[in-house]
């Protein structure tokens, strides 16, 4: 019975479609645009008389009428959602952030190659990704005139409701092998976090002592790309936002793994998530020396090991440069 | 393009099954057989119409028969749903057994290309899904979307269906949301509504291909052998809320809670899943990488952008044309 009633709707369905088609048949100008294959060649008038004309004009004024106010919009963002719009209208705030709140001192942009991709690995501070916010913006204004590097966020951030999309207007890229190739490919520069989730969660206590970076999967990356690998520091995060402990139980309720107790948070409400305006200080170390190393080097495990340890006391010796810099916490 | 004489299409009344006829009786210079439940309407008379009920239990005899008997050389086979329906037993004969019947039929009428119509969604909306998923990816699904888990089952049934049968060309295209002026897929419609209420917090990118490059990834893959999973997607991606913003659409974002609470009556009735299995393709990536595709029929002619403007823009002449 539903079955039958189904067939009658789809039979009325097809039996409008055909008559669309019918007049789309008859007014072949109409459709000129939607009909046919965009790139075929089409029968062009040779010696356009008064009635060609009108209803070339006619096309036109439809095709205009039909998308009006939408090719004037320019809504484009790039293939992992970065959105040039978005982040000019973000500078204002991005600079405030970076000049005056927390005057971050950058060193070593120069070490940067001029063109091409590269992998910048710094540590990981804080559960809100400042950092590589930071980080990418002091190289978007080092050279403007190249696309913005991708910051990794891992997994935890990359899912949460309201920060995902933000993320990703402003150059946030969820931290996975098949991503950070694809960047890398395209020529993009991006900067990892390799102490992953564990970074992020560190307690003030562990401030700036780098932990385990997991996998190689960055230095795997390296290899397999043959591109540059620079070890960077970064200083004044872990400050921002001090967690002094984890809880656990009341963040299960609500469905997060753990709810990070600050100086400030939960105590002020949402004005704790207000970061703390320390001094930040940002340091690019030399490119790890990679050249000299078999071809197959990605699949050596041990080599991998051994390099991705290397890199993490690379990191460590940047952190502690930056942190030599400042007199204390706020200057 | 030379490529088989006799071709037949499962599904003539779906809109790839209808326009890729249209397409390939351009040339005359192949004999085309259409498989359908019910005659379509105003079918050109150069088509050979050939009644067949996929999930009558013979099906599989009675296509062989069929296909034997008009020396069958290529089959592409669409009969798939572009809508779930509430009845979901009947679309899981339909679609998962009915394929199965067309598989068996195409190996004892010894059909040796087979063009499969899957869908990109068959990967499934997931937190953890890479940006660009490619062909290699493993199909996850959705739990909630019955034709979804209907097409995952029909592509892990023909690839144990190849084992047995290594030497047939077997091209397993799988589209994106299909949108342009004269079709657009169920997502797609639910985006053009007036109001869209989407889940608050979330806005994934979207990727869609016009009906155009289907069509034409369709024709060259049942013309010339392209034996593989094809993913056929536009270029570009376009966030949700700058979709809606260029079609000019309300968007009324809800929290997740109450947008699958109030709408699972509506969903149920509609598509007969829960509303997850919907709107999770609201919420999770499932963009797919399509260089695969694009390099074996060509560049798309639409991005995804150009193709939402294509479908909102004829949709907006609907009323005058």
């Amino acid at each position: 019975m539903q079955d039958t009633k189904q067939d009658e709707f789809v039979e009325l369905e097809a039996a409008l479609e055909s008559l669309r088609d019918e007049i789309r048949c008859r007014f072949p100008a109409s459709s000129r645009r939607y009909g046919t294959r965009a790139g075929t060649p089409e029968a062009t008038v040779e010696t356009p008389g008064r009635g060609a004309v009108l209803v070339a004009l006619a096309a036109e004024l439809r095709e205009r009428l039909a998308t009006l106010g939408m090719r004037e919009q320019s809504a484009v963002v790039d293939e992992f959602g970065m959105d040039e719009a978005a982040l000019h209208r973000a500078g204002p705030v991005l600079d405030g952030l970076f000049d005056t709140w927390w005057r971050v001192a950058v060193h070593g942009l120069d070490r940067l190659p001029p063109t091409g991709g590269c992998l910048l690995a710094a540590n990981r501070s804080g559960v809100v990704p400042y950092d590589g916010l930071m980080l990418s913006h002091a190289i978007a204004r080092f050279e403007p005139s190249r696309t913005r590097p991708a910051f990794l966020v891992d997994d935890r951030v990359a899912g949460l409701p309201f920060v995902q999309p933000r993320l990703a207007r402003l150059g946030g890229v969820r931290a996975c092998t098949e991503n950070t190739l694809r960047l890398l490919r395209a020529g993009r520069r991006v900067i990892a976090f390799p102490e992953g989730v564990r970074g992020a969660t560190k307690l003030f206590r562990d401030r700036y002592r780098l932990q385990r970076f997991s996998r190689g999967g960055v230095v795997r990356l390296a290899l397999e790309t043959g591109l540059p690998l620079l070890p960077v520091g970064i200083v004044g995060a872990e400050e921002a936002h001090p967690v002094l402990f984890k809880a656990h139980r009341p963040a299960r309720a609500v469905g997060l793994s753990y709810l990070p107790v600050t100086l400030t948070f939960p105590l002020l409400g949402p004005f704790g998530l207000v970061p703390l305006p320390t001094k930040w200080g940002i340091r690019i170390g030399e490119p790890l020396a990679l050249d000299d190393l078999p071809p197959d080097a990605a699949q050596d495990d041990r080599l991998v090991s051994r390099l991705t340890e290397e890199l993490r006391v690379r990191v460590q010796e940047r952190v502690d440069r930056a942190l030599g810099d400042r007199q204390s916490v706020w200057e | 393009m030379n490529g088989p004489g006799v071709i037949a299409v499962t599904g003539l009344r779906t809109h790839v099954g209808k326009r890729l006829v249209e397409r390939l009786l351009g040339d005359g210079a192949r004999r085309l057989i259409g498989l359908d439940r019910r005659r379509p309407y105003r079918l050109d008379e150069r088509v050979t119409f050939r009644r067949i009920d996929l999930v009558a239990p013979t099906a599989d005899a009675q296509i062989a028969a069929l296909l034997e008997e008009e020396r069958v050389e290529a089959l592409v086979h669409c009969a798939f749903r572009s809508d779930p329906t509430p009845d979901t037993e009947l679309d899981y004969e339909l679609e998962t057994i009915g394929s199965r019947n067309v598989m068996t039929a195409c190996a004892a009428a010894r059909v040796r290309r087979i063009v499969l119509a899957s869908s990109t969604m068959v990967y499934g909306p997931r937190r953890d899904n890479p940006n660009f998923l490619t062909e290699d990816h493993p199909l996850r699904g959705h739990p909630d979307a019955h034709c979804v888990q209907n097409r995952v089952e029909v592509e892990s049934d023909l690839q144990g269906w190849l084992r047995s049968h290594p030497d047939a060309e077997v091209t397993v295209l799988r589209p994106c949301w299909m949108l342009g002026p004269r079709h657009r897929d169920g997502g797609v419609r639910y985006l053009t509504l007036p109001v869209v209420p989407t889940v608050m917090g979330f806005d994934p990118l979207l990727q869609f291909v016009h009906e155009d490059d289907v069509i034409h990834a369709f024709e060259r893959a049942t013309l010339a052998p392209h034996p593989g999973v094809f993913n056929v997607v536009g270029r570009g991606v376009l966030p949700l809320s700058m979709a809606l913003r260029l079609a000019g659409r309300r968007r009324v974002p809800l929290p997740t809670p109450l947008l699958y609470r109030a709408s699972a009556a509506p969903a149920r009735a509609q598509t007969g899943d829960a509303p997850a299995g919907f709107f999770d393709y609201l919420r999770y990536l499932w963009v797919d990488d399509g260089e695969r595709g694009w390099e074996a029929f060509g560049e798309p002619s639409y991005s995804a952008k150009e193709a939402w403007i294509s479908a909102v823009s004829a949709l907006r002449m609907r009323h005058y044309a």
